[in-house]
């Protein structure tokens, strides 16, 4: 997203007329040509944007173009030893991090209440946990700025994380829930008909259903305050910026291939991330819990 | 006969809906009962409330002789088979079978052995370390069966168990059942809509219809007696009207004979003179509609059973406006309550 992010900013990129694909990758569709084309021209319009940045992260010039001048890792080099980005990366980690682990302690009890329970106001009490997705962050980050900041004279890094938990909590509520939904609803009482009290039934049957779902809501709470922009653009302070602002504080003053070079590297981190997200849990049941 | 559960003025209300209303309930020990009737009728509530599931709203519930109303699920020592089979997807089918032991604190060996017994008695010991995922609907619900009689519950209650099943799995299931109560010589309470089920597999049926009981009783006395009309409807009769002794009447429509009109059955018969409506064919028989006049002047609609190769088909001229008489021997007529 990170990179999606930094890509929209210079314009330079022309739209290359060699997208559409080649007869000789021409692929198997099966019977169902149209929905394979449509499948591969979506996938081409996710990645070969995001290709032309990593090319162009090797380049030895000092110009960020496609196709690169000369092959160069000079830029990676360059990019680790920068300073401000390193100690952005830093922050942005904890913060992403910290935040993660705040919305997880408010929203998998939050699931478990509106999963499992019935009282009165649910629809408002879910309502509410969800909302941060559909205010705009912009105006959460203001509200939060003036209030917090401006008013209550808070931390740089308090009221940031204030903000991403907020953000982060409608993620935790949903995918943890859509886990506990995905599940049977009697095995709770299942487990009681055995003779297991409700302590037991919830280390032995609850929480080992909600594993999957804790996970999926961590990565993918990790994902959204990492990348965040808007809120971070408002809260940050002159001592603490994440490193998707101060990326972008960084192309606004010069433009050159070091910030493609930054760009590769979290694409390469994310690639590991989900690699070993693939490897322990498998995506289907991550995203499984979203689609449902 | 020795009472394993007792139910007495139980009443189960929710707002302002009566789930249960008001039943006394003595469960057989040692014996098979069933819950009949149409979904909504409070089979699955007084179910739930044996197990402990829900409570009573009034009313108060004996397990052995000891009162049980306000006990928790867990200290009932009962097997629930739940129709959605509430299997443990984390834990492998031994685990599952096991669970119960586990808290009893039954130690590793005997456990294990048990988990096996259990298992060997649905007939699913090879497949022990499975996830349950791993499973056919049919293979869950029997390791849903074996957790939840390893435990030796004291009454194994089954909720529709057999209503995801397809339709060969299901006889296969039934009689399986049957055979693990009768060797096992455990108290089963069944759960189910399917009036088939409840009377291939029950010793005892309790027909239930808005949360009251209608009719309880064995199969026998069930199909052959049915209380009411609305026992008889759900027994399969048709065929509802007065005779000179009854104010209502019903039979089978396999016992319904149709003969010509001005013909009459031998002695004793009540004969109704009917118009046949609708004629289908089934292959073994076929279903006739009529409408006829009863002994008190109403109209009421008939169905008759004919076996296709009796000679009620070729004798009789049998398609819509043909004049029959519909004729019912003593012994087939069924008066009903009021």
């Amino acid at each position: 997203m990170t990179i999606r992010t930094v890509l929209r900013l210079p314009a330079g990129q022309p739209e290359n007329p060699k997208m559409t694909p080649p007869r000789t990758v021409q692929p198997t569709t099966g019977r169902r040509p149209v929905l394979g084309a449509l499948a591969i021209i979506g996938y081409m319009v996710m990645i070969v944007p995001i290709l032309f940045v990593v090319a162009a992260a090797f380049s030895g010039g000092d110009s960020l173009q496609f196709p690169p001048e000369s092959f160069s890792l000079k830029w990676f080099a360059a990019a680790a030893s920068y300073k401000p980005f390193m100690t952005a990366l830093v922050s942005s980690a904890q913060l992403a991090v910290l935040a993660t682990v705040l919305a997880l302690i408010i929203g998998v009890p939050a699931a478990l209440a509106l999963q499992r329970s019935t009282f009165a106001g649910k629809g408002w009490v879910q309502g509410l946990f969800l909302s941060p997705l559909i205010v705009p962050e912009l105006v959460v980050g203001l509200a939060l700025y003036q209030q917090l900041i401006a008013g209550l004279g808070t931390a740089t890094f308090t009221a940031l994380l204030v903000g991403h938990t907020a953000l982060l909590i409608p993620y935790a509520v949903r995918v943890t829930g859509a886990s506990l939904a995905l599940a049977d609803p009697f095995v709770e009482e299942a487990a009681r008909g055995l003779g297991a009290r409700p302590f037991k039934v919830f280390t032995s049957v609850t929480l080992p259903l909600l594993r999957p779902g804790i996970v999926s809501a961590a990565l993918l709470s990790f994902v959204t305050s990492f990348n965040n922009v808007p809120l971070s653009l408002l809260l940050q302070g002159r001592t603490f910026n994440t490193l998707p602002v101060s990326m972008l504080d960084y192309v606004q003053k010069s433009y050159d291939p070091m910030i493609a070079a930054m760009s590769t590297l979290i694409l390469a981190a994310t690639i590991v991330f989900a690699f070993i997200a693939e490897r322990t849990v498998g995506f289907a049941t991550i995203f499984g819990g979203i689609n449902k | 006969m020795t009472i394993a559960a007792q139910l007495r003025d139980v009443s189960q209300v929710f707002g302002d809906f009566t789930a249960v209303d008001g039943i006394n309930l003595d469960i057989a020990s040692q014996k098979l009962t069933t819950l009949l009737g149409p979904s909504g009728c409070g089979k699955t509530t007084t179910l739930r409330m044996i197990a402990g599931y829900s409570q009573p709203t009034s009313g108060s519930i004996l397990i052995n002789g000891k009162d049980a109303t306000r006990l928790p699920p867990e200290k009932r020592n009962l097997g629930m088979v739940f129709q959605s089979y509430a299997l443990f997807p984390h834990m492998s089918v031994a685990d599952n079978v096991g669970y119960g032991l586990k808290l009893r604190k039954v130690a590793g060996p005997e456990r294990r052995k048990r988990v096996t017994e259990a298992l060997d008695m649905v007939g699913l010991g090879h497949l022990a370390e499975r996830r349950p995922k791993a499973l056919s609907g049919g293979q869950q619900q029997r390791v849903a069966l074996a957790r939840a009689i390893a435990i030796r519950p004291d009454i194994l209650l089954l909720d529709e168990p057999l209503s995801n099943l397809d339709a060969r799995l299901r006889l296969q299931m039934r009689a399986e059942i049957r055979r693990i109560q009768q060797e096992t010589g455990l108290t089963v309470v069944l759960v189910t809509h399917d009036q088939e089920e409840a009377l291939e597999m029950s010793d005892d049926m309790v027909l239930m219809r808005s949360g009251k009981i209608m009719q309880q009783g064995s199969p026998q006395d069930v199909f052959q007696r049915p209380a009411n009309r609305f026992v008889a409807e759900f027994m399969g009769y048709e065929n509802f009207f007065a005779t000179p002794e009854h104010a209502q009447a019903t039979v089978r429509p396999e016992n319904l004979q149709l003969i010509g009109r001005g013909e009459t059955l031998n002695s004793g018969a009540h004969n109704l003179p009917a118009v046949i409506t609708q004629i289908a064919y089934r292959g073994v028989d076929v279903m006739v509609r009529a409408t006829a006049t009863d002994s008190t002047g109403t109209a009421v609609d008939l169905l008759a059973s004919v076996r296709a190769d009796s000679g009620a088909t070729s004798r009789l001229r049998l398609e819509p406006g043909a004049e029959i008489t519909a004729a019912i021997r003593p012994a087939d007529l069924v008066p009903l309550a009021e």
